[in-house]
């Protein structure tokens, strides 16, 4: 068997394959199948290497940039791949938002791969719920931000995604996947505060990353609340999901790995 | 008069009045993190108002109560907001350093206090024992485990184990060990009167600051300052093996009085300020984060309603009508 570091290049490979696959697909106004069956066998390849990681190491992939990246470069195309099968009618959209992750495939190939350690606060298992609960809420954002994607090009090129529903279908398909999200990404701050109390002792203490996730979370409530207030048009709405996704991107992958909040432990 | 307060009450159950909330809860959380703002304090201000926009909003909008998902996660949203502007303006968030074989003493408290505290933190009373700390190689902290003595009803002292995760609870504070820990030199001075001082100076958070171990300590009575420091030849530390925090064995207390220079070792004493100095030992202090939020089970379960309100709601949503022949009407009909 090869070791857990051999199995993320074959995976990371699929996954640039199957976004080239799916845009080269809708361009020519075929079926995305054959991106979904590459992204299925990349996901099982990544699924392989996670897991091998996790058993050497002793825990899952939490720790540094490199654990944090490539375990939501995997949840991330698992989520699109889901939506995909579930919603049929909105695989098309593989083509809008594959391209797009693969700029964290990129990124993840430029971070080195190093051994870690977990602090001792990383030993409960209120930990992989938060992160579980925070991947589900990135996963749903994400399939929101694809949609959100076809909805900003068809303002360019209106006759784009032709195969895909009109825009105020889709703009409404998003609200609900960002909806969800928000079920998610509430669930994921509670989890984080249980842990915060094991962990540090106080739930809440406004550290760079909790602050940064406060406001996300007020931008996902934003979204919500606007689009019953204003009733604003799909392309205004489609512009809020991917400042949700830049906002939430920056947050979760940002914040941990430039300040120096006690979610990275001390010594 | 039923009118008018009906209008007022409608006014407060704006959408916009939300938005508002929303956006200045953001701007607060930003200029805490950007400006050094006091966010937890601040929040209370937008809370309070989301509480009452919230709680005019159920009063006043029959589509919220009708619909119980909705109805449950703003009513959830109103009472967490009320309850998170009540434990912050009544909470306590502080730190304490506590020499090895002294009381917790409430004046060395460093906090942020709410305006409604309490403030009983008085009656907490603990000693503190000796603590293990181990470490994994890269000087990664592992466990810790600080023993606290605390004294029960009958006046008798119990040890208790305190750790990152397991915390000594007295009343509702609850105090937690931090990676902040170090060595004390413990100093008697004996004055020119004869008057005895007795004290420990606590050095750096060690190993964080190993390479220089060092402080200023007043001659007491004469307002004069020396420096100190701990010269430790061999490092407590291993860099690339597991260890365990101890007090180093062969370490010297440096005291530096202008240009004279004295090496002392526990037991030793120099005459000082017109008196002498006697080094006694080199102990430990560590150091607690204390925490005092009594609103905690009620906002865990509000938050938790909340949660579990909302994705009743979704779920209803997701079942009544198909995403593709969404029109405006229906939108309407299910957003308030």
């Amino acid at each position: 068997m090869f070791a857990d570091g051999a199995w993320l290049p074959i995976a990371l490979g699929l996954y640039f394959a199957a976004a080239l696959s799916a845009v080269i697909a809708v361009w020519r106004g075929r079926s995305v199948s054959t991106a979904m069956t590459l992204l299925a066998i990349a996901l099982a390849c990544h699924t392989v290497a996670i897991a091998l990681r996790w058993v050497r190491l002793g825990h899952g992939p939490y720790v540094d940039l490199f654990e944090v990246l490539s375990s939501n470069v995997w949840s991330l195309h698992l989520a699109v791949l889901i939506a995909a099968l579930a919603f049929p009618r909105i695989r098309a959209s593989l083509a809008a938002i594959l391209p797009l992750l693969q700029i964290l495939v990129i990124w993840l190939l430029t971070v080195p791969e190093r051994d870690t350690l977990a602090p001792v606060t990383y030993d409960t298992v209120w930990l992989p719920i938060h992160v579980t609960l925070g991947k589900i809420f990135l996963g749903c954002t994400v399939v929101a931000v694809g949609l959100s994607i076809v909805i900003l090009i068809r303002r360019h090129r209106p006759e784009a995604f032709s195969v895909l529903p009109r825009c105020r279908a889709l703009d409404e398909l998003a609200y609900r996947f960002v909806l969800i999200a928000f079920i998610f990404e509430t669930l994921m701050l509670i989890a984080g505060a249980i842990w915060a109390q094991d962990a540090w002792g106080r739930y809440w203490a406004w550290d760079p990353l909790e602050t940064w996730a406060f406001i996300t979370w007020l931008a996902v409530a934003g979204y919500l609340h606007q689009r019953a207030v204003w009733k604003p048009s799909p392309v205004l709405n489609a512009i809020l999901v991917v400042g949700i996704f830049t906002l939430a991107f920056s947050t979760f992958f940002g914040t941990p790995f430039i300040s120096t909040a006690p979610h990275k432990g001390a010594i | 008069m039923m009118k008018t307060l009906h209008g007022g009450l409608r006014r407060l159950a704006s959408l916009r009045l939300t938005l508002a909330c929303l956006a200045l809860a953001a701007l607060i959380a930003l200029a805490g993190d950007v400006g050094g703002w006091p966010t937890g304090t601040l929040i209370a201000v937008p809370f309070v108002i989301l509480f009452v926009n919230l709680a005019a909003a159920i009063a006043t909008h029959g589509a919220l109560r009708t619909q119980a998902g909705l109805f449950g996660f703003h009513l959830a949203l109103a009472c967490l907001a009320l309850l998170a502007a009540i434990d912050r303006l009544s909470g306590l968030s502080g730190h304490v350093e506590v020499t090895q074989g002294t009381a917790f003493d409430p004046t060395l408290v460093e906090a942020r206090i709410g305006p409604l505290h309490p403030g009983s933190l008085e009656r907490v009373r603990f000693v503190q024992g000796r603590f293990e700390i181990d470490y994994a190689p890269r000087l990664k902290r592992r466990e810790t485990r600080s023993t606290v003595y605390v004294p029960d009803d009958t006046g008798n002292w119990h040890p208790v184990i305190v750790g990152d995760d397991t915390p000594l609870v007295v009343g509702d504070y609850r105090f937690y060990t931090s990676f902040n820990k170090g060595f004390a030199p413990l100093l008697s001075y004996i004055a020119a009167d004869g008057t005895i001082h007795s004290g420990a100076v606590h050095l750096p958070s060690y190993p964080l600051n190993f390479f220089k171990q060092g402080n200023v300590w007043t001659i007491p009575g004469t307002g004069r300052e020396v420096k100190l420091w701990l010269h430790v030849p061999e490092p407590v530390f291993v860099e690339d093996a597991p260890w365990r925090f101890r007090i180093p064995d062969d370490a010297v207390l440096v005291i530096m009085d202008g240009a004279q220079r004295y090496e002392l070792r526990p037991g030793d004493t120099v005459p000082l300020g017109g008196g002498r100095l006697r080094y006694e030992e080199l102990r430990t202090w560590m150091g607690y984060t204390i925490d005092y939020s009594p609103m905690i089970p009620w906002m865990l379960a509000a938050a938790a309603t909340a949660a579990l309100s909302l994705a009743w709601h979704a779920i209803g949503k997701l079942r009544r009508s198909d995403w593709d022949r969404a029109t405006g009407a229906e939108e309407r009909a299910h957003v308030r």
